[in-house]
């Protein structure tokens, strides 16, 4: 019974196969080939989405244009405060087939915190370019910007991986790296207690973030954050001045080992 | 730096000696910057930009649309020699137009008149004297010291210092002439006056002046057969339909306006008529234009963006913005947005939108740190007390905010000294000694390891702002406060004495925080309180570097509910950043500013 039942229905299909009817074939093919472009199109999409920028994050007059220019061409620029981001595809030096995109943001107050929104998802890593001369002066600034980067919910989510590139290191006033370190740690330790225990915010978030950086109790330590965090000294103007090469093998070390 | 801070809408910057007039290419995202001294007026600038920006483009565009950031990185872009040459022809054509070279004596019409028909014009001769010392000064006002010109100046000197000599004889021949002239018809006036004065007196009338001479007669215009009499009024017909007008009208009852939409309508529609031809003729090519402005590459020209930033513009203003600051906004985003290639499928209103939505969000950032406890820290650690001063016009909550922050510093532990300063309005000191009280119940000393929490600094009314709040400091640096809180008196901002004293105030006490007060309900008065305070604080301060404003508290918060352009106003106006918002007069009625909440509730249609 059941075999006839199905039979009358194998035999129409079977009907329709074997004398198409135009319409209906017509709407299948263009159906599968809907369905085809949309399976291909996510797949472009979702490479092209994975994370492969390397944002270049800090104050202003920091030296993150003079960074980027030496980084992709090797040559000194005179450089100008940027208003606009700059993102180029950077081949690391021994692997051919590993490339990452630098992308350089403004580090003016006004435009930093609107850049880094806009690129923050698509960063792989980031480099976070400390002025190891005016350090002393700027310390609080600079503190504020980092804990701002590291508060923020999606750079958490992501955990990508930390450089803090402490650059103008050609000058003989530079502050060393670990002092910059633990500078760092001190300012960040006072500013989770002070951003916590401001106001709160006019929609009722929390003007600190959600978050709280590091462990309670604890006095604050980069190891304590979730990503990975190292400390390299560089110099984009390099020590021969505007002809020779910057020195800068640390941060290119860094890079190919997160390409 | 304009660029920034979205106050591009005006094309040229001073900053000390030097002007910068500047121009942005949006399609290909550069800006160009012309720099000159600012005491030469150069009238060929805006020309240069231009033609440096056509020539540039149209020299590099191919490495621009190819190669991208690398190629601006790698390409050696070798401009100088044609920059020089269009810089050469710039300053020719401005000079070919200034000096015109000046007629001399004999080529003026001037010479051909005779001397006596130039007597008759007096009014002449000093207007000429004028010409001629106007043309010596724009002579002097040219900066490229040429030879040509140079002669032709010299020359022209001469010529007109003749004139001045000729001008100067022809005055004397004149002024003898006129001399001989009166003592003639002096003597001749002598023997005819009596005569016709004589004449005059008869025909001479008095002259009716209006009060001296008022005859209640005469000035009666009224009617007096009929008025004063209560009979012989004259009856007019009395027409009740014509006077009443609608004849169905409930007695008694107030009508609404009529809206009368029919009129508007017609004229609507006779507007229309005349365009829709064109529109018909423009059809197919119209059609094209749309489609090419959804599918993208279409740039932005003033016309498009026309409409919407007026749109926009009524919006903001709307949403209490002050009006001049929105005109500001909407011709810097005008300007960050001309000839910008549009992405696919992307409106003008959505770009529009979407810079104004940036632009406001850049307005908001604020360009300095704001963490009031970290600098109260820091003044911990040198032993000295972190001074907060708070001034603002009459009624804004100076007081009622003054409470809070003392109440929230309290809870992080500090211990905070309040100076009454006010020393003029009625019950200051009383409101202020209720609130420490309050404050010192709500954190008794024994909670905070015996020490007082909050303490009153007052000495009564009447007595010199300055001079207590010096000594509050005093104060509170001998006890170990760690915060002086300093409440002032409201003043307006046109009151120049008082606007001096509260200089006064903050030039000698040197605080290391000076909190405007303003209320969210103010609209364009914000612009003028501001610009005001900030002058007076910045002219009577004897520094180099004058302590103007450092923050802003925003105050009644909670009265407007998304009209939130005053946030706006005020920080564009001074750049510096809103420190506080005061949502209530609670003590937990305070917080701090949420720049993306902010500009949705502005921009929320």
């Amino acid at each position: 019974a059941m075999a006839g039942t199905l039979e009358p229905h194998l035999e129409a299909l079977r009907r329709e196969l074997r004398a198409p009817d135009p319409t209906v074939l017509s709407v299948l093919l263009t159906l599968i080939a809907v369905i085809v472009t949309l399976l291909i199109w996510r797949l472009v999409q979702g490479r092209r989405s994975s994370r492969k920028a390397v944002l270049l994050l800090g104050l202003c007059d920091a030296g993150k244009t003079l960074l980027f220019a030496r980084l992709l061409t090797g040559r000194y620029r005179d450089t100008q405060t940027s208003i606009n981001e700059s993102s180029a595809v950077y081949r690391v030096s021994n692997d051919k087939s590993a490339n990452v995109t630098l992308i350089d943001l403004p580090g003016h107050e006004s435009l930093r915190l609107q850049f880094l929104e806009r690129f923050k998802a698509a960063a792989r890593a980031i480099v976070f370019v400390v002025d190891s001369v005016a350090f002393q002066r700027e310390v609080k600034d600079v503190a504020e910007f980092l804990y701002q980067v590291l508060v923020d919910s999606t750079v958490l989510k992501n955990a990508p991986a930390l450089l803090i590139a402490c650059n103008k290191q050609d000058v003989t006033m530079a502050k060393s790296a670990k002092l910059i370190q633990q500078q760092l740690e001190k300012e960040l330790n006072t500013l989770r207690v002070t951003r916590s225990a401001a106001p709160t915010s006019l929609d009722g978030s929390a003007a600190g973030g959600p978050a709280q950086l590091g462990k309670k109790g604890k006095d604050f330590d980069f190891s304590q954050l979730p990503m990975k965090v190292e400390f390299v000294e560089c110099s984009a103007r390099g020590s021969k001045g505007e002809e020779g090469d910057a020195d800068f093998e640390g941060l290119e070390k860094w890079l190919a080992k997160i390409a | 730096s304009p660029l920034p801070q979205e106050r591009g809408g005006n094309n040229s910057f001073t900053h000390e000696a030097l002007t910068l007039k500047y121009k942005l290419d949006n399609q290909f995202e550069l800006v160009f910057v012309v720099g000159f001294q600012k005491i030469l007026t150069l009238t060929y600038v805006d020309k240069l930009i231009d033609d440096v920006h056509k020539e540039f483009r149209d020299k590099y565009r191919n490495e621009f649309q190819q190669k991208g950031t690398l190629g601006l990185l790698n390409g050696t872009f070798d401009f100088k020699d044609d920059f020089m040459r269009l810089l050469r022809d710039a300053e020719e054509s401005s000079k070919v137009r200034a000096p015109t070279v000046m007629k001399t004596f004999e080529q003026s019409l001037k010479s051909q008149k005779t001397v006596k028909c130039m007597i008759e014009t007096r009014g002449e001769k000093p207007k000429e004297k004028v010409k001629n010392k106007k043309n010596k000064g724009s002579k002097k006002e040219g900066t490229e010291a040429v030879a040509a010109p140079g002669k032709a100046s010299a020359g022209d000197k001469q010529s007109s210092g003749d004139r001045e000599e000729l001008t100067k004889d022809e005055i004397l021949q004149k002024n003898r002439e006129e001399f001989f002239r009166r003592h003639m018809k002096a003597g001749e006036k002598s023997s005819k006056s009596p005569k016709p004065e004589a004449q005059k007196e008869k025909g001479k009338k008095p002259r009716v002046w209006d009060l001296e001479n008022s005859n209640a007669k005469v000035l009666d215009y009224s009617n007096s057969a009929t008025n004063g009499n209560a009979e012989a009024c004259p009856v007019e017909e009395f027409d009740p339909d014509a006077a009443l007008g609608d004849r169905n009208r409930e007695p008694g009852r107030l009508y609404d306006l009529e809206y009368e939409s029919d009129e508007e309508a017609e004229e609507e529609k006779v507007v229309q008529n005349p365009s829709k031809p064109s529109v018909k003729k423009g059809g197919l090519g119209g059609m094209f234009g749309m489609l090419k402005g959804l599918v993208g590459s279409k740039s932005l020209t003033r016309e498009d963006m026309d409409p919407v930033l007026e749109k926009m513009k009524d919006h903001l203003i709307a949403k209490n913005v002050a009006a001049e600051i929105a005109v500001q906004l909407c011709e810097s985003v005008a300007k960050k947005l001309e000839g910008k290639v549009m992405g696919t499928f992307t409106t003008v209103t959505s770009t529009v939108k979407q810079a104004l939505q940036e632009a406001l969000v850049q307005i908001l950032q604020p360009q300095r740190r704001v963490d009031v406890l970290r600098d109260v820290m820091d003044a911990q650690r040198h032993r000295r007390p972190y001074v907060v001063t708070f001034c603002g016009v009459n009624g804004v909550g100076k007081s009622t905010n003054l409470a809070k922050i003392s109440f929230w510093l309290i809870e992080n532990g500090f211990s905070v000294l309040i100076a009454a300063c006010d020393t003029f309005r009625a019950g200051a000191v009383e409101q202020l000694r209720t609130h420490t009280r309050r404050l010192n119940a709500l954190h008794p000393p024994e909670s905070h390891g015996g020490r007082t929490m909050v303490q009153l600094y007052e000495k009564g009314y009447g007595k010199d702002a300055a001079g207590i709040a010096m000594e509050a400091i005093a104060y509170a640096r001998n006890q170990g406060f760690d915060v002086v809180l300093v409440d002032t008196a409201g003043r307006m901002q046109d009151n120049a004495p008082l606007m001096t004293a509260l200089a006064k105030l903050i030039a000698v006490n040197t605080p290391d925080l000076v909190l405007f007060v303003g209320e969210a309900l103010v609209g364009n008065e914000a612009v003028d309180q501001l610009v005001k305070f900030n002058k007076a604080l910045a002219d009577h301060s004897m520094a180099q570097t004058p302590r103007l404003i450092d923050g802003i508290v925003l105050t009644k918060f909670d009265t407007i509910d998304d009209k939130v352009g005053a946030a706006i106003s005020m920080t564009y106006i001074t750049s510096k950043p809103i420190v506080f918002v005061g949502t209530g007069q609670t003590y937990c009625d305070l917080r701090s500013l949420n720049a993306k909440a902010v500009v949705a509730a502005l921009m929320k249609a």
